[in-house]
């Protein structure tokens, strides 16, 4: 009905504008044909429950617009298809379907690159190239697709380019943000930005209140499409500090700074690559592959303009790269090369999103235990860092703190009642320290120790009240069938 | 959760109410509540009614929740609406009682005094007297005693007690009345529930604890609660039981923690299981049987005085020991309590304001600051008081130019000024007394430090003071 009629009430219009106005509007050039460029993106998602971690959450869907680039891939955001259960391309001219896999994804960045099943499915698709000259006030366009499978365009202007968050995982990386009055439509999960027929890159995050899009820019979806092209993807790398601002000239005074920049270092990751290099606290970083770096960590880039120097040693440069900090220490001056690395997943204590996989977890005759983790944490909702279990969110918020060796923190999230854990209820959340005598560094060590009962009792050791808890190991033995039967439990472990 | 109500009864048979009359004061206070934000000035002046009886000895009992911060008090008898000054000769926070005197001769005179009796029976009727919302003649609601238990009382916020609950209306408006049965007092009402969480609930201090605080200030002095600063665990579970060497016969609680610092530090160890507490035998639900009631072990300590010992039999190791545990203060547990009449302690230097992380502060600031609210949640649990007695926060900033780089620290816990770690309040005084070309301020966690030049302290001083209208830059 509506679609009929708003032709009918343009075509009204249209003369009577042209009559008001004296010039007549002069011809639009021919707008290329962006439909053959983007494909919708259906994907169902499936997110694990870390509360209940032997099952998953209602699957939800989530529609996109894919890109299709050149070299043939079609690049969507990773926060589209995380937890994927199944992913469909349809053409939206045609309906035309085919199912997708997942060809490489990182969450770090935010991107991932999309395969179909029929390979001929892109045929006849013409890829966008990468926009490489994008400055502050240029137009763009961001695409979306109507139901009925038009491309609807919304004009935009680059407000700033600078580093910062991304989404999914404390990354922070290089971002266009665009000023663009945008509607809800269809598919508002991936959407491409375009500038002259060019790929500007893929909106990841739009705040309607001030109606502002931030793009993933084209720095970072190259440095991801070269990383993709490895045999083994690399990511990218974090050099594995924290400064602040030598603007205060007092500081500057104290430290005998004499130079004009430079940021004061305020925390060294244990085991990144800037202590591995010799860094330290206090330390103040000069310049950065030769780029002298001002107060507050900006350097003069030839492309994006004054950003901060993280861009030179994440996007520009790539894991395993060496780059030389300028650093002023004790009134000396040092040359410090700095050998990039992405982070050592294995060695994160708490990690901060935990996306594609199953949480790990142990049910000992209905003590359910889990290795932290933040999404767990974030099961509580948006105010989880009041409401979930503080004694948890200290420890992953202060993690780099804890010793080194520290392995997961493996805790106790709940008790699944049973007659072997009459009396223990209402614990929830407390931090195991030790079972059977066995130090516990991760879900592993809590199986291999339950091998080993003390006295024919599972003795679990946590660090706040009661401090001791014993189930017996026979018991529990007998009970399995009846602790999974009774709370449908698929597996009493997942490792 | 818990609101503090001041309660009210209204006389209901005139027949009652009139010797009770003799005995039930109206007490109308005026309060200034210490201002944590700006220190250096006074706060703000409020007033309230509250109810109070007579006790032996010409004195008044009430709630302490009525009287604290008070700056000035009055009285006044029922149908002797006259208003008397009178004064606070003891107070106990942490179980909201108060004992007040009135100076004016012949003030007692044609009262009578009440007397307490023991704890009433379940289902048994009680009265309760004072002076609801607003009003200036006695009130009395009648009730039945609905249980008998232990709970948190509000206005210090952690400490537990016994306590009565009844089911008599109980209204905003006057602590501190009697709860009468017989004539006797059995309870001094004190706290309910706000309407939206549950309805005909009131609660009263029972006689121990009000018997308990006129024993303890017989000396002239409040020595507050004793406490064996331990925390137990219910021993239900039956391979528990059987690990720890128990028998099937519902006895013993588990130790869980011992907290450094309290009386049982050194003496009872986690992982003990306690047995018998002064000879009474302790049920694996950490109760025991008093006065034909079942209570919480707790119950023996809560009427003991500071320099007593307790008795306490447990199981270690499958080993009975037989223990003595000399009762101390609940310190360090006095953190997380609410403080009455204290004067915010604080130090101002450069515009940035120091003070010491308390349960008041943290009311008044909420912070959202990660580290701030790990040490203070932790401060016992942890032994955090063991490197840091006193954690000291930069509270605020009054802005200008020698501290405009000291906004990003907003508190953050002071950890070192000069090179010298900062334990208590005084340190950073001392140190900000010594003349040093820089003031470098390191706080805990990672941060570069503030960096204050003596010049530019120096020159800011009078400034800041003036601009901010600061009467006093520090009180330890």
């Amino acid at each position: 009905m509506i679609a009929r009629c708003l032709p009918l009430l343009l075509a009204l219009c249209l003369p009577a504008a042209a009559g008001v106005f004296s010039t007549p509007q002069p011809p639009k050039p021919p707008a290329p044909n962006k439909s053959l460029s983007v494909v919708r993106v259906n994907a169902t998602s499936q997110a694990y429950d870390f509360v209940r971690p032997w099952a998953k959450k209602p699957p939800g869907t989530r529609r996109g617009l894919g890109t299709l680039i050149e070299g043939g891939r079609l690049l969507v955001t990773a926060e589209l298809i995380a937890n994927h259960t199944f992913i469909e391309l349809e053409k939206a001219a045609t309906a035309e379907k085919s199912s997708a896999e997942v060809e490489c994804v990182d969450y770090e960045c935010n991107l991932a690159i999309l395969k179909p099943s029929d390979p001929a499915f892109l045929a006849g698709m013409k890829p966008l190239a990468l926009d490489r000259s994008s400055r502050v006030g240029d137009r763009a366009t961001i695409l979306q697709l109507e139901p009925n499978g038009e491309i609807a365009q919304t004009l935009g202007t680059v407000t700033s380019i600078s580093v910062g968050g991304y989404p999914l995982d404390n990354m922070g990386l290089l971002l266009f943000r665009l000023s663009a009055p945008m509607q809800q439509r269809d598919g508002s999960f991936t959407m491409p930005a375009v500038r002259d027929g060019k790929l500007l890159g893929l909106l990841m995050r739009y705040d309607a209140r001030s109606q502002t899009a931030d793009i993933i820019s084209t720095p970072v979806i190259e440095h991801f499409l070269k990383e993709a092209a490895k045999p083994a993807y690399g990511g990218f790398a974090r050099a594995g500090l924290a400064f602040s601002s030598t603007r205060d000239p007092q500081l500057r005074r104290y430290i005998g700074l004499k130079e004009a920049g430079g940021v004061y270092v305020t925390d060294v990751m244990k085991g990144g690559a800037a202590e591995k290099a010799g860094l330290k606290k206090a330390d103040v970083i000069l310049a950065v592959g030769g780029h002298p770096v001002d107060q507050d960590g900006n350097y003069q880039d030839p492309d994006w303009g004054r950003i901060t120097f993280s861009h030179i040693t994440n996007t520009i440069f790539h894991p395993e790269d060496t780059l030389v900090f300028q650093v002023f220490r004790d009134g000396k001056t040092l040359e410090v090369p700095v050998k990039l690395a992405a982070r050592d997943r294995a060695k994160i204590i708490s990690e901060s999103s935990v996306v594609d996989r199953p949480p790990r977890y142990v049910i000992l005759g209905g003590v359910v235990f889990l290795e932290l983790s933040r999404a767990y944490l974030q099961e509580w909702g948006g105010e989880w860092m009041k409401q979930a279990p503080q004694r948890l969110v200290f420890l992953d918020a202060f993690q780099n703190e804890l010793p080194e060796d520290r392995g997961k923190i493996v805790f106790i999230s709940k008790i699944l009642p049973t007659p072997d854990t009459l009396g223990y209820e209402d614990l929830d959340n407390l931090v195991v320290s030790k079972v059977n005598g066995k130090e516990i560094r991760s879900l592993d060590d809590v199986v291999a120790a339950a091998q080993f009962p003390v006295d024919g009792y599972q003795k679990i050791e946590v660090d706040e009240d009661p401090g001791l808890i014993f189930l017996d190991a026979a018991s529990i033995e007998a009970n399995r069938e009846a602790l999974v039967r009774k709370y449908s439990l698929p597996s009493l472990q997942r490792l | 959760m818990f609101r503090l109500l001041i309660f009210v009864l209204l006389v209901a048979a005139a027949a009652q109410a009139a010797p009770v009359a003799k005995s039930v004061v109206r007490i109308e206070a005026t309060f200034q509540e210490p201002s944590y934000k700006a220190p250096w000035a006074s706060g703000e002046v409020s007033s309230g009614v509250g109810a109070g009886f007579i006790i032996s000895g010409d004195r008044i009992m009430t709630n302490a929740h009525v009287v604290s911060n008070s700056r000035f008090l009055t009285v006044s008898k029922e149908g002797d609406s006259r208003p008397h000054p009178a004064k606070v000769l003891y107070i106990a926070h942490d179980c909201d009682l108060a004992v007040l005197t009135v100076d004016a001769p012949g003030f007692f005179r044609g009262t009578s005094a009440l007397d307490f009796g023991g704890i009433p029976e379940i289902e048994s009727t009680v009265s309760v007297y004072g002076y609801p919302i607003g009003g200036s003649r006695l009130s009395v609601t009648q009730g039945i005693v609905s249980r008998i238990d232990f709970q948190t009382y509000s206005h210090s916020g952690m400490d537990s007690h016994l306590t009565i609950q009844i089911d008599a209306a109980i209204n905003p408006g006057n602590s501190g009345g009697p709860v009468l049965q017989r004539g006797k007092v059995v309870g001094v009402a004190f706290q309910g529930y706000s309407g939206d969480v549950a309805q005909n609930v009131g609660y009263m201090i029972p006689t121990p604890v009000a018997k308990r605080f006129l024993k303890d200030i017989a000396d002239g002095r409040y020595d507050r609660y004793v406490d064996l600063a331990l925390s137990y665990k219910n021993l239900f579970n039956p391979s528990a039981r059987r690990a720890l060497g128990l028998q099937d016969d519902d006895r013993g609680v588990l130790v869980g923690s011992v907290y450094g610092g309290g009386s049982s530090d050194g003496i009872v160890r986690p992982g003990d299981v306690l047995m018998a507490i002064d000879g009474l035998p302790i049920s694996s639900d950490a109760t025991i049987r008093m006065d034909k009631d079942s209570v919480p072990l707790a119950e023996v300590v809560e009427r003991k005085f500071k320099g007593d010992t307790v008795a306490v039999d447990v199981l270690r190791g499958g080993k009975p020991l037989q223990l003595r545990v000399p009762l101390n203060g609940p310190w360090p547990f006095t953190l997380h309590s609410n403080a009455y009449d204290e004067d915010p302690r604080f130090i101002l230097f450069a515009g940035l304001l120091f003070q010491p992380v308390d349960q008041n502060w943290m009311s008044e600031y909420q912070p959202d600051d990660l580290r701030l609210r790990y040490t203070f949640d932790f401060f016992v649990e942890d032994k955090i008081y063991k490197e840091r007695p006193e954690i000291i926060a930069l509270s605020g900033i009054l802005a200008d130019p020698v501290n405009a780089y000291a906004n990003d620290f907003r508190h953050a816990i002071v950890d070192e000024i000069n090179g010298r770690k900062i334990l208590k309040l005084s340190d950073a005084a001392d140190e900000f007394a010594k003349p040093a070309d820089y003031y470098v301020i390191k706080m805990a966690g990672s941060g570069r430090p503030i960096v204050l030049e003596r010049k530019a302290v120096e020159e800011a001083r009078q400034r800041i003071l003036s601009r901010y209208g600061v009467t006093k830059e520090q009180k330890l």
